[in-house]
């Protein structure tokens, strides 16, 4: 597979070698300032124009937040753990306040939770559509940039209604949430995801039912079910090669046991599969939204929690839009944890990158790359 | 060297590319006078102010507003702001959010690569101040530590209207700057 990183300077083609067979490659140095990579450089080695050797050099934006959570009050550090994934927020931010109430044993009010699976379902809306509209702009077809992007403020203002903030809420606070819901809200969640769902249809017509996409996307970077399971990838990616995985119901926290959702998956593994997984879970979170404005109890929104981190050691884990983030929490009684491990989606998706790229063409190498959903910010951390 | 300049002394076309040059240089210092003080000025300016296409770069988490603001609702390309992949052909930097230091060495070269005049946004805190990550053992606390900013924008992350005003005020000093004291 991949070979260990070797020094490459920073031009774009390095040098042209010889292999053992006797066939030229050109190693080719794709990133970061690539309109197809983002904050991330591929080294990748091409025979002609098939991939032979890919290598991800991560880094670009590591920014030791593990260890900047060491020396922040555990408040403090929650905007903090949001920037990773800037458009899936409050997902991120649900698995940091999980390893904190595990530990403090504080339970949260049945109306916190559900408020708190209501913006974890919106922010995965918002993050799908984020991934959708890059893929546009990656296969040249620009209205799949614009609609995306202009559906995704549909969700930003009824999250800025909820919670006061465009992307960045820090709304789920230990011990519940901040803010209740406004007078309104419910009524124009409804019109807005029926609306969405009515748009999802044109995105079918559009793109997904498009041969500019099928053609280009269909047996594209086959990641079988073993291999992904193999690589250890997460979320759409693993659940795009017909693994049947989501810690939303395999291991059911917050509203989720309450409510009616299904988890799809696509046994092909292919690019295609992986994007109408993508497709599936927004229309799946359309439903959990109304349900839950339909279903939510009345009560308090948040119990009193304190700010110290007792002595113990947590493991909270949340299925994020990316797949499973989790961190490991190792607190000692101050109002600072000890040491705090913070694992996410992408962050174990980038085994899968070499894997979908390796044997395929130059050329399709956006199609198989982006649809893992690779954010490298998240990855990074 | 003695033997070198008398070579060129007696070579009459060396003589005459030598007096032309330095009748090239005056001709050219009286063309930048009237240019600065002419309206061509004005409509040099004007075409560089709505044809500011920005580099594909994205350090940080803003680019997730700087996408949203390119997107269908706040379309920057009304401002002729349109992102393009070719270092050549853009005049823009927008630094978007937190530089690493890894990142930086990459930020610095594509800025020496782009042709003048080239103008750099700095958005978001981190871009200006190291904002949340100040105390990170990895980043570049501001982007003026290694390119000249012409815009600041504050925010974590800025709103894209806070991105919009960026680029309008960038018109606005392009316009009342000198042609060829930009960049």
């Amino acid at each position: 597979m991949s070979a260990p990183p070797k020094p490459v300077p920073l031009t774009t083609v390095e040098s042209t070698e010889t292999s053992e067979s006797g066939a030229q490659t050109l190693t080719l140095s794709v990133g970061p300032q690539h309109s197809g990579s983002g904050h991330m450089r591929l080294i990748v080695e091409v025979d002609g124009d098939i991939i032979v050797n890919v290598a991800p050099d991560p880094g670009y934006v590591h920014r030791g937040i593990e260890k900047i959570i060491e020396l922040r009050n555990i408040i403090k550090s929650i905007p903090v753990i949001e920037r990773p994934s800037i458009i899936d927020a409050s997902n991120l931010n649900h698995a940091w306040v999980r390893s904190i109430e595990e530990i403090q044993g504080v339970e949260v009010p049945r109306r916190g939770q559900y408020l708190r699976t209501l913006l974890n379902e919106m922010n995965r809306i918002m993050s799908h559509l984020y991934w959708l509209s890059i893929y546009g702009v990656f296969l040249g077809h620009t209205t799949m940039f614009m609609w995306p992007l202009g559906d995704r403020e549909l969700f930003i203002d009824l999250a800025e209604k909820l919670t006061g903030a465009r992307i960045t809420y820090s709304y789920l606070v230990p011990g519940g949430v901040r803010r209740d819901l406004p007078p309104g809200f419910a009524e124009e969640a409804v019109k807005r995801t029926e609306y969405f769902e009515k748009r999802l249809k044109e995105y079918d017509r559009i793109f997904f039912n498009n041969p500019l996409f099928t053609s280009r996307a269909k047996g594209i970077g086959v990641l079988s079910k073993e291999k992904a399971i193999e690589l250890g990838c997460t979320g759409p990616t693993l659940r795009g090669s017909g693994v049947d995985a989501d810690l939303r119901k395999d291991e059911p926290y917050a509203a989720y046991p309450e409510l009616d959702f299904e988890v799809s998956t696509r046994p092909d593994g292919d690019s295609f599969s992986r994007a109408m997984v993508h497709m599936d879970e927004m229309r799946e979170s359309c439903k959990i939204i109304r349900q839950i404005v339909k279903k939510i109890p009345s009560g308090p929104i948040r119990r009193k929690a304190p700010i110290v981190l007792p002595r113990g050691v947590a493991y909270g884990r949340v299925e994020s839009a990316r797949g499973e983030c989790s961190f490991y929490l190792i607190g000692e009684g101050g109002d600072k944890p000890y040491r705090a491990r913070y694992i996410t989606g992408s962050y174990r998706n980038m085994a899968a990158i070499p894997a979908v790229l390796l044997g395929n063409r130059l050329a399709d190498m956006p199609t198989a790359w982006w649809s893992i959903d690779y954010w490298p910010v998240e990855a990074d951390r | 060297m003695s033997a070198q300049r008398t070579a060129q002394e007696e070579d009459p076309v060396a003589t005459l590319a030598e007096g032309l040059s330095i009748w090239v240089g005056k001709l050219s210092d009286l063309v930048k006078k009237v240019v600065d003080t002419g309206p061509i000025r004005n409509v040099i300016n004007w075409a560089r102010m709505y044809s500011l296409w920005p580099v594909n770069i994205t350090t940080a988490c803003c680019s997730a507003e700087f996408g949203a603001a390119s997107g269908a609702r706040h379309d920057l390309e009304r401002f002729g702001v349109l992102p393009i992949g070719s270092l050549r052909q853009s005049d823009l930097i927008v630094i978007e959010g937190t530089i690493t230091k890894k990142m930086a060495k990459r930020l610095r070269m594509i800025y020496d690569q782009m042709a003048l005049p080239r103008y750099v946004i700095a958005m978001g805190d981190c871009a200006m101040s190291g904002g949340l990550f100040h105390d990170s053992y990895s980043i570049v606390n501001g982007a003026h530590e290694f390119v000249p900013v012409d815009v600041y924008v504050p925010g974590c992350p800025p709103r894209p209207e806070a991105l919009e005003q960026a680029i309008i005020m960038l018109q606005e000093k392009i316009r009342r700057s000198k042609v060829y004291e930009q960049g």
